[in-house]
């Protein structure tokens, strides 16, 4: 590597919201040319240093300084963090949907002719040249935006930065709603960008990933850093995890040997029409069967029909359902979640903001909701409030929520804690079957351990899990039994003893192809 | 800090604070505003608005809305008249009535938006078109007048004094036990909640005291009050401690988050549109009682007076959160400075720009709250 060639350094950042203080003394600095690895749980404090830099909390909101290339810079706005060659790609997308992909590169700085009209002709040659550098064949100029897959979307964001000639790029999370072959087409342009001589701040939970593709690693704890920048080469996975949760880490995925009980859910030819091309099916002859006490995880690559499958045997699309669900050996007829839920069947959504939670609204809401017969009395289904509470802080006490209060309003918690209390909206549904979608993306380690380790409990409990999850190691390491989906069917099923991340990977991707 | 608490308050409590400046303000310029007579005449045309508005509240907390209302107030009261021409009585015209008008409108509304996912703006805008033609049509265009003359009870008489302050002093018990008992359970657990109700704690017993001023000092309680006031009090507690309640406002927070939580939307969509039909027929049959007579063009814009107050009392018109006790504070503030205004001579021409101006007014202090 050249000579190290500072152009970011940010110095005893402290940041307070109402007298939290979310950053506490920060400083770090990163390099022309490299990858920096922010890492930290959530409510580390990632994303706040990230708005500070990028504007969006603007001087004299947080005290400290930045240096840009050695010189002192306090940004006003955003405008000016993005004049300074700051550029920030969001976990969730900014783009407009209805919009071309040229539209959105160049969105409110579209080249003019002479006239004071858009220069459509230039505007698309100038976002295809754009794309050609980064080496993105397969969009073109004038596609809209809703039509392309997420892991193109975010090719357009890193477009747009580089058109108004970021030479500081910070990705906040970019691979959570990336296939396996986008994160790989995104690390090639990360690289290629590494060696224009880019700075990128790179935030991310997932381990692997950082060894990959970081050059150093910056950690952060309750808003404060934790040792000084590492060279990744210089540190093990395992020293950053305990960097990380202040703790040393025992096991990952604790497993714990038990026996399955009896059947209790039975699925048989299950079919799912395709929401937008009509015959189709997205879901294709689904068999399969969830013992009591017994994890069974689904892996497949994303669109393979997994979330579709799920939401379908909780009742979400019955008019597009077709086939035979039973529990407990009784055919039953779900017409709707709310059947589902009657028959002792509970869904933990992918999506928790938009498919789960109420943001503003308070815990005890949220996790009652679902199950307001335990805390009402028929028939006006009065509520108890006080019953309400205390069964709300007997779920925070368990789950280890960290919030102010059960009154606390979900959409202030962060993402594990937003997940915990979805979690005990189902435990106090107590559900007889578990399905969860993707339980633990986007939270951080420690909350993972812990949600894992209480779908342990509920097993040995008797509840029978379906888990859902794109990550293999999750699946591998929680699972009993395996079913792998592949373009709408079931391709294969493995059991803990044989199941190997080659083969279940080998069988998601459908083929027998020995890419990465 | 302390700078920062009186913010606060006066941010969470606006518009409280407004009705009651607006209030004093009216009562140090005109003399006869603050005359007990002068009060319970507010107190009965806020009613009209206050009862469609208790409905209007259930359907913007689903981030619904419903234009039909002030025909919904038209048509019930043209059919409750009309029924009594029939030889009806008036006992049992009205439940007639109300079956008919607000059962049928509110179900076709309701089956519209719930099964066939039609914005309501647009179902019931066609309903309030609709409505007003059936009572034009009904009616063939001219007032009807009523036939029962024990039919100007409902909107026209009196609780006398005594027992209408019996019944502010079992309100007021009612209000002290349960404040009490809700203490007791969770005063160890949150040191706030006193601090947070005061504001409330201190409307309810200014307003309890006041409404025995003007109702025991005159008359008595109008009829119609008494049944906003019931009507109210039902709303309240159904909103804020049943499993009703809670499926409106995960409803309007998220709509497919309160589906996939098991809550039946069709159901719930249903009960409200009917619950806001119902509550404008009884405000339109109220209506007649008191002018003894239908005229088809009765409750004409009432559909922007009940939005304006729900909105002026601080519910979100994108739904999931918002209280009666908002929308009654809304009503309030309407009544108050319409009955200001026409005491003080103002033109009603600039009535109309000056109330436009206090919704906006409420609308852009919403957005700037949000933003907070």
């Amino acid at each position: 590597m050249r000579t190290p060639d500072v152009v970011l350094k940010m110095e005893h950042i402290v940041k307070e919201f109402a007298g939290v203080r979310a950053l506490d003394d920060v400083t770090f600095e990163a390099r022309a040319g490299e990858v920096l690895a922010l890492m930290g749980e959530n409510g580390a404090g990632k994303s706040t240093l990230m708005k500070v830099l990028g504007g969006v909390w603007p001087y004299p909101s947080y005290r400290g300084d930045i240096f840009i290339r050695g010189e002192r810079r306090r940004f006003h706005s955003t405008r000016e963090a993005m004049d300074a060659g700051i550029a920030i790609i969001h976990q969730e997308l900014n783009l407009l949907a209805e919009l071309t992909v040229a539209e959105n590169i160049f969105l409110d700085r579209q080249p003019v002719t002479g006239f004071g009209a858009i220069d459509w002709h230039r505007m698309n040659d100038d976002a295809a040249d754009l794309l050609g550098e980064l080496g993105i064949s397969d969009i073109k100029p004038t596609d809209r935006v809703k039509h392309i897959a997420v892991g193109k979307q975010q090719m357009v964001e890193i477009a747009k930065a580089l058109s108004k000639h970021a030479r500081i790029l910070i990705l906040d999370e970019p691979t959570s709603a990336l296939s396996d072959k986008e994160v790989a087409e995104l690390f090639r342009v990360i690289r290629k960008l590494r060696r224009d001589g880019v700075c990128m701040c790179y935030i991310s939970h997932k381990m692997e990933e950082i060894s990959q593709i970081a050059d150093r690693v910056a950690v952060l704890r309750d808003g404060r850093t934790i040792g000084e920048t590492t060279a990744v080469s210089d540190i093990t996975m395992d020293q950053i995890i305990e960097r990380m949760i202040g703790r040393e880490l025992k096991e990952m995925y604790p497993h714990a040997t038990r026996q399955r009980g009896e059947r209790i859910l039975e699925i048989k030819n299950l079919g799912i029409d395709h929401p937008s091309l009509p015959g189709a099916r997205k879901v294709k002859d689904v068999s399969f069967s969830a013992y009591r006490g017994e994890i069974l995880g689904i892996s497949g690559l994303m669109g393979s029909g997994r979330t579709t499958l799920a939401s379908a045997i909780f009742g979400a699309f019955p008019q597009a359902t077709h086939g035979e669900v039973l529990v407990e050996g009784r055919s039953i007829n779900i017409r709707s979640p709310a059947d589902a839920i009657k028959h002792g069947i509970a869904l933990l959504t992918e999506d928790r903001k938009a498919l789960g939670l109420f943001l503003g609204q308070p815990i005890t809401f949220n996790t009652t909701i679902s199950s307001l017969q335990t805390v009402s009395s028929p028939p006006l289904g009065v509520i108890d409030q006080s019953e309400e509470r205390a069964l709300t802080e007997r779920y925070i006490a368990q789950l280890g929520v960290k919030a102010t209060g059960a009154d606390a309003i979900v959409g202030t918690l962060s993402g594990g804690n937003q997940q915990k209390v979805l979690l005990a909206r189902w435990l106090n549904a107590s559900p007889k079957i578990l399905i969860l979608d993707e339980p633990t993306r986007g939270i951080d380690i420690g909350a993972k351990v812990e949600i894992h380790r209480l779908l342990n409990q509920l097993a040995e409990q008797g509840v029978a899990i379906i888990m859902i999850s794109s990550e293999l190691e999750e699946v591998l390491g929680m699972s009993d039994r395996i079913l792998v989906m592949n373009e709408g069917r079931i391709v294969s099923e493995f059991s803990r003893a044989n199941a190997s991340r080659e083969a279940v990977m080998e069988s998601a991707t459908g083929a027998r192809r020995t890419e990465n | 800090m302390h700078r920062n608490q009186a913010l606060i308050f006066i941010r969470t409590n606006a518009t409280l604070i407004a009705l009651v400046v607006l209030a004093v303000l009216l009562a140090l310029i005109d003399p006869t505003f603050p005359t007990a007579r002068n009060l319970s005449n507010v107190a009965r045309q806020v009613t009209i608005v206050g009862i469609i508005g208790v409905g209007m509240t259930m359907v913007i907390l689903i981030a619904g809305i419903d234009l039909s209302v002030g025909s919904v107030v038209g048509v019930a009261a043209v059919v409750v008249t009309l029924l009594m021409q029939y030889g009806l009585a008036a006992w049992f015209a009205v439940p007639m009535a109300l079956a008919i008008v607000g059962g049928i409108i509110g179900l076709w509304n309701g089956f519209w938006i719930a099964h066939y996912r039609i914005p309501p703006f647009i179902i019931t805008l066609g309903m309030l078109t609709i409505g007003r033609g059936i009572a034009l049509s009904l009616s063939g265009g001219s007032s009807v007048p009523v036939a029962d003359p024990s039919f100007a009870a409902l909107g026209s008489a009196y609780i006398p004094p005594a027992p209408t302050l019996a019944l502010l002093a079992l309100a007021a018990g009612i209000g002290a036990f349960r404040l009490i008992r809700s203490f007791r359970e969770t005063g160890k657990s949150n040191g706030t909640a006193l601090e947070e109700r005061v504001p409330g704690i201190v409307a309810a017993t200014a307003g309890l005291l006041l409404a025995a001023y003007v109702f025991g000092t005159s008359d008595g309680m109008p009829v119609p009050v008494a049944i906003f006031v019931a009507i109210a009090a039902i709303a309240i507690f159904v909103l804020g401690h049943t499993r009703f309640g809670r499926r409106l406002y995960a409803l309007g927070g998220n709509e497919e988050a309160a589906r996939l939580s098991g809550i039946n939307v069709y159901q719930t969509k249903m009960i409200v549109y009917v619950v806001v039909s119902l509550l404008s027929a009884l405000s339109g049959i109220l209506l007649a009682s008191r002018l003894n007579g239908a005229s088809p063009n009765l409750g004409n814009m009432f559909e922007l007076d009940a939005i304006a107050a729900v909105v002026i009392g601080g519910t979100s018109l994108s739904g999931g959160s918002g209280t009666i006790g908002g929308t009654i504070v809304g009503a309030l503030i309407i009544g108050v400075l319409n009955n200001g205004m026409s005491l003080l001579g103002v033109s009603s021409f600039y009535q109309l720009i000056i109330k436009g101006l206090i919704i906006s007014l409420a609308v852009w202090f919403d957005v700037l709250q949000k933003k907070n």
